[in-house]
């Protein structure tokens, strides 16, 4: 901090804008700062079209396919013995095509997989691996518990989301895809989750050895 | 003219949004696809993934010129002090002073006494009421521990209150439990000649976290124009610690406190060298209590004490004591499907004492009264509206009560477009003020001389609040997951800002008041944008032009003919690239180039030239915990004036080195 020492006693004040100019300037700035915004604008939607895409999604949508073949259901979580696994999308989807791609042609456990789409929870029927979007976040503990004891494998992307109930967390760490798995919900939801997944994940709680 | 460029941009909006059919995008996944589902687990676990996405979104103010810097992005950045890392931030003005004191601000006034910027640390105000500004020197903490630092351009007077003028910058240091264990790191270099932090993250319970961290470094002298030392080096120390408990709880509490002391050398002039001493330390705490899906409210308690001793060169050594404690309530809730409201209120209390060591009746900087109590209330209300699905209009306002100036409002209105998802276009019209320090009001700079020559600058007791009207025009876009891009452009009115008057004829003038004769307009616009490249490479770049117009007020006058308030660069071009090489190893470029900067010393015109620097710095991680690298600032010249007056105690800051080991276990 610096206080001040004027030395300058000369009054005689620097030429002060007259009020025409300053109108003529202001109206110049506006005009400017439209133009400009808009210029952008185009621009913005120009690139738009330019686009790529990074593999995050490619790869979540190919783990989702994985945690099917490393996952044991209960027998009533299905319908028939043929009956095709779910894999829902809970909120906006981030896949796109992509979830959709991924399982077809695809087999686990001599099932068919099928993708599906809800708004809300309560849309939700046959459901086996239920992937909740970050649009969901304020309803998280909503979902949860609505979903509470039945056999649906949920992930999720949304912070801390393992520690409020979902059983699989997905988190990006130095850029690469980690999980983060809720023991207790996978046990209250009657599933199995192969030790080799598990292996690699982080599980909550820790286990007491 | 117009309605035919929006037509134009409608119809490129519409082409947008029709599915490519068989693109490269289609192309590219089905690839990544195909290649994934071939991979074992274990591989799949090794795949890089890069997404801008990430950077965590404010709530309520996202319709704003706000520029998220994380935690990662300042470890790779090399920056070792917070205002290094506001650099990383291009819609600021960062210039370095001398090896501790930086002058920071958003759109303009980074003058010696800038002071239209509001700092938070975790929820606790850090800007001083002497003078209005921020004291960077007394700023830290361990950088490894920062989650991240919000920075916004504008006014946010609405939410945030007094000298939210121009801008907010908010740091927020991890969550404990986002910090367990243990972290050690250590170096040296040339100006950051040895600096060494620890920090341990545990648990008291099973659902409660803590850490506890110190640091603690040394900074060698800038130098003067003539390439001799500036006898401005520093030696300081931080510790702290933050108690969290589990974020998912019904309750979640807060806890947390901080500690430092340091000794930092001035150079005045090259002939006499002194110390500036550093000291305080704070406890907060902050009681979140989520009440349904949509809402929830807050409690937030904290005491704040700081300890300054300044010393100018032949008017003694100010000393500036302060406590303060601050309450803060906030609630935020749903009213039916369409109306998002959030109200606060809160209560801050001030005891400062200033002290000069000079013998009474000498030259000096005193404050009158030299302790003060002062209080300041404020209430605020913001409803966000939801007009049409991707129409929102937020209306709102803040209203605080301070000691000098009575009541002060400052509400604004913004309006929210989101045509697309990643899409997003904003308006506001906003007032802010700031409100008087102790300088503009209390100042008194006796000379020892007898009547009417007994004092030489005063504050004035007339002094009242700067304010602006802010108008704002914004757009952000986020394109895939590789390339985002913003820009806001502003036009800012300002009214009663200060000025330097003169005193009655009869005393010749004597004494200099403060005042608030001036008045004018900036107008300028902030670009920046990112673009991941290969997984391995992203670019960033930035942009800020500023046009400031401050003149005296018709029939008024100012001592230093309305230059002394705006010492801003025109121009500012900001590049930084961000790679992942071979063997683990990271490089990060950061250049930038600043405009020169016409300040003023009391009608002596000065100028600041224009400079390119550049930041280089190399990371390995050697293992999986263990992170070494080298940095080099300031890389393109021997040295280089960032602020100040020419002349002799201007400080150059030096080109510079330093290595840095960092260990986690």
């Amino acid at each position: 901090m610096e206080v001040l020492i004027p030395q300058d006693q000369n009054l005689a004040a620097r030429e002060t804008f007259r009020a025409f100019s300053k109108f003529r300037e202001r109206g110049r700035a506006c005009l400017f700062i439209f133009g400009l915004w808009l210029a952008l604008f185009c621009l913005g939607l120009n690139a738009a079209r330019g686009q790529t895409v990074s593999h995050e999604y490619p790869l979540k949508a190919v783990f989702l396919l994985n945690f099917a073949k490393f996952t044991e259901w209960p027998t009533n979580a299905f319908d028939k013995p043929d009956s095709p696994l779910v894999i829902g999308v809970l909120g906006d989807d981030p896949f796109g095509a992509v979830l959709d791609d991924a399982v077809r042609g695809e087999i686990a456990n001599g099932r068919k997989f099928v993708v599906e789409r809800y708004r809300r929870v309560e849309d939700i029927k046959a459901c086996h691996i239920l992937f909740i979007s970050q649009s969901e976040t304020r309803r998280l503990a909503k979902i949860v518990a609505a979903l509470k004891r039945k056999p649906v494998l949920t992930a999720s992307e949304i912070d801390n989301s393992a520690y409020n109930g979902v059983c699989v967390q997905f988190i990006t760490e130095n850029n690469k895809i980690r999980f983060r798995v809720n023991l207790d919900s996978l046990k209250e939801a009657d599933i199995t989750m192969s030790s080799q997944l598990l292996r690699l994940s982080e599980t909550i709680p820790a286990p007491t050895k | 003219m117009l309605g035919l460029a929006i037509a134009i941009a409608q119809a490129a909006w519409a082409d947008e949004l029709t599915p490519p059919a068989a693109s490269s995008v289609a192309q590219t996944n089905s690839e990544a696809l195909d290649t994934y589902k071939k991979m074992s687990l274990e591989e799949l676990m090794d795949q890089q993934v890069t997404s801008v996405a990430k950077q965590p979104q404010p709530l309520g103010q996202a319709p704003a010129a706000i520029q998220v810097v994380t935690g990662d992005e300042i470890r790779r950045s090399g920056a070792s002090s917070i205002p290094e890392a506001l650099r990383l931030a291009d819609n600021l003005d960062v210039a370095q002073i001398n090896s501790h004191d930086w002058a920071i601000s958003a759109r303009g006034f980074n003058s010696h006494l800038g002071d239209k910027l509001l700092v938070l640390m975790d929820g606790r105000a850090v800007y001083s009421p002497l003078y209005g500004g921020v004291l960077w020197n007394m700023q830290d903490y361990l950088l490894e521990d920062i989650d991240r630092i919000e920075v916004i351009s504008g006014p946010g007077g609405t939410l945030w209150g007094a000298n939210a003028m121009n801008g907010v910058i908010n740091i927020t240091s991890k969550n404990a439990k986002d910090t367990q264990g243990f972290y050690m790191e250590a170096g040296g270099g040339t100006e950051l000649q040895d600096f060494t932090g620890v920090r341990y993250g545990g648990t008291l319970s099973s659902n409660v976290y803590y850490r506890v961290y110190g640091k603690f470094y040394n900074l060698s002298d800038e130098h003067l124009a003539n390439g001799s030392d500036a006898a401005d080096a520093t030696i300081q120390g931080q510790g702290g610690f933050r108690i969290d408990t589990e974020p998912s709880l019904p309750n979640v509490f807060t806890l947390q406190g901080d500690i430092y002391d340091g000794d930092n050398g001035l150079d005045v002039g090259g002939t006499v060298a002194t110390n500036e001493i550093v000291g305080g330390g704070n406890l907060l705490g902050r009681w979140t209590h989520p009440i349904s899906d949509d809402s929830d409210m807050s409690l937030q308690m904290y005491y704040d004490r700081t300890h300054l001793e300044f010393p100018y060169v032949t008017l003694g050594t100010l000393s500036d004591n302060l406590d303060t404690a601050d309450v803060e309530f906030q609630h935020n809730f749903s009213l039916g499907e369409r109306n998002k409201f959030v109200w606060g209120a809160g209560y801050r209390f001030t005891h400062e004492v200033d002290q000069n060591s000079a013998a009474p009746g000498t030259a000096q900087v005193i404050f009158a009264p030299s302790t003060l109590d002062q209080n300041l209330f404020n209430v605020f209300g913001q409803d966000e509206i939801k007009l049409l699905d991707p129409l929102y209009l937020t209306l709102g306002t803040k209203i605080e009560h301070n000691d000098y100036t009575g009541f002060e409002f400052e509400p604004s209105i913004r309006l929210q477009w989101t045509p697309a998802p990643k899409q997003m276009f904003w308006g506001a019209i906003s007032r802010a003020v700031r409100t008087p320090s102790r300088l503009d009001h209390d100042l008194q700079i006796p000379t020892g001389l007898a009547p009417p020559f007994q004092t030489f600058e005063a504050g004035g007791s007339d002094f009242t609040s700067e304010d602006v009207i802010a108008y704002e025009l914004g757009y952000r876009t986020q394109l895939g997951s590789k390339t985002s891009a913003s820009i806001s452009a502003f036009y800012n009115d300002y009214n009663d800002l200060r000025s330097l008057s003169p005193g009655p004829a009869a005393s010749f003038g004597l004494p200099f008041t403060f005042a608030n004769n001036l008045q004018g307009d900036t107008y300028g616009f902030e670009i920046s944008a990112d673009y991941q490249i290969f997984n391995w490479w992203r670019l960033h770049g930035g942009y800020d032009f500023l046009q400031e117009n401050i003149f005296v007020k018709p029939g008024q006058t100012d001592l230093d003919n309305a230059l002394d308030e705006t010492a801003d660069p025109q121009n500012q071009v900001f590049l930084r690239s961000s790679m992942e090489l071979p063997f683990h190893t990271e490089l990060d470029v950061n250049a930038r180039w600043i405009d020169k900067v016409e300040n003023d010393n009391n009608g002596v015109a000065g100028t600041v030239p224009s400079y390119a620097e550049m930041d280089v710095r190399l990371g390995w991680h050697a293992a999986k915990n263990l992170e070494i690298s080298i940095v080099g600032q300031n890389l393109l010249h021997d040295q280089h004036a960032e602020a100040g007056y020419p002349g002799s105690s201007q400080e150059q800051i030096v080109r510079s080195i330093y290595g840095k080991v960092s260990w986690k276990f």
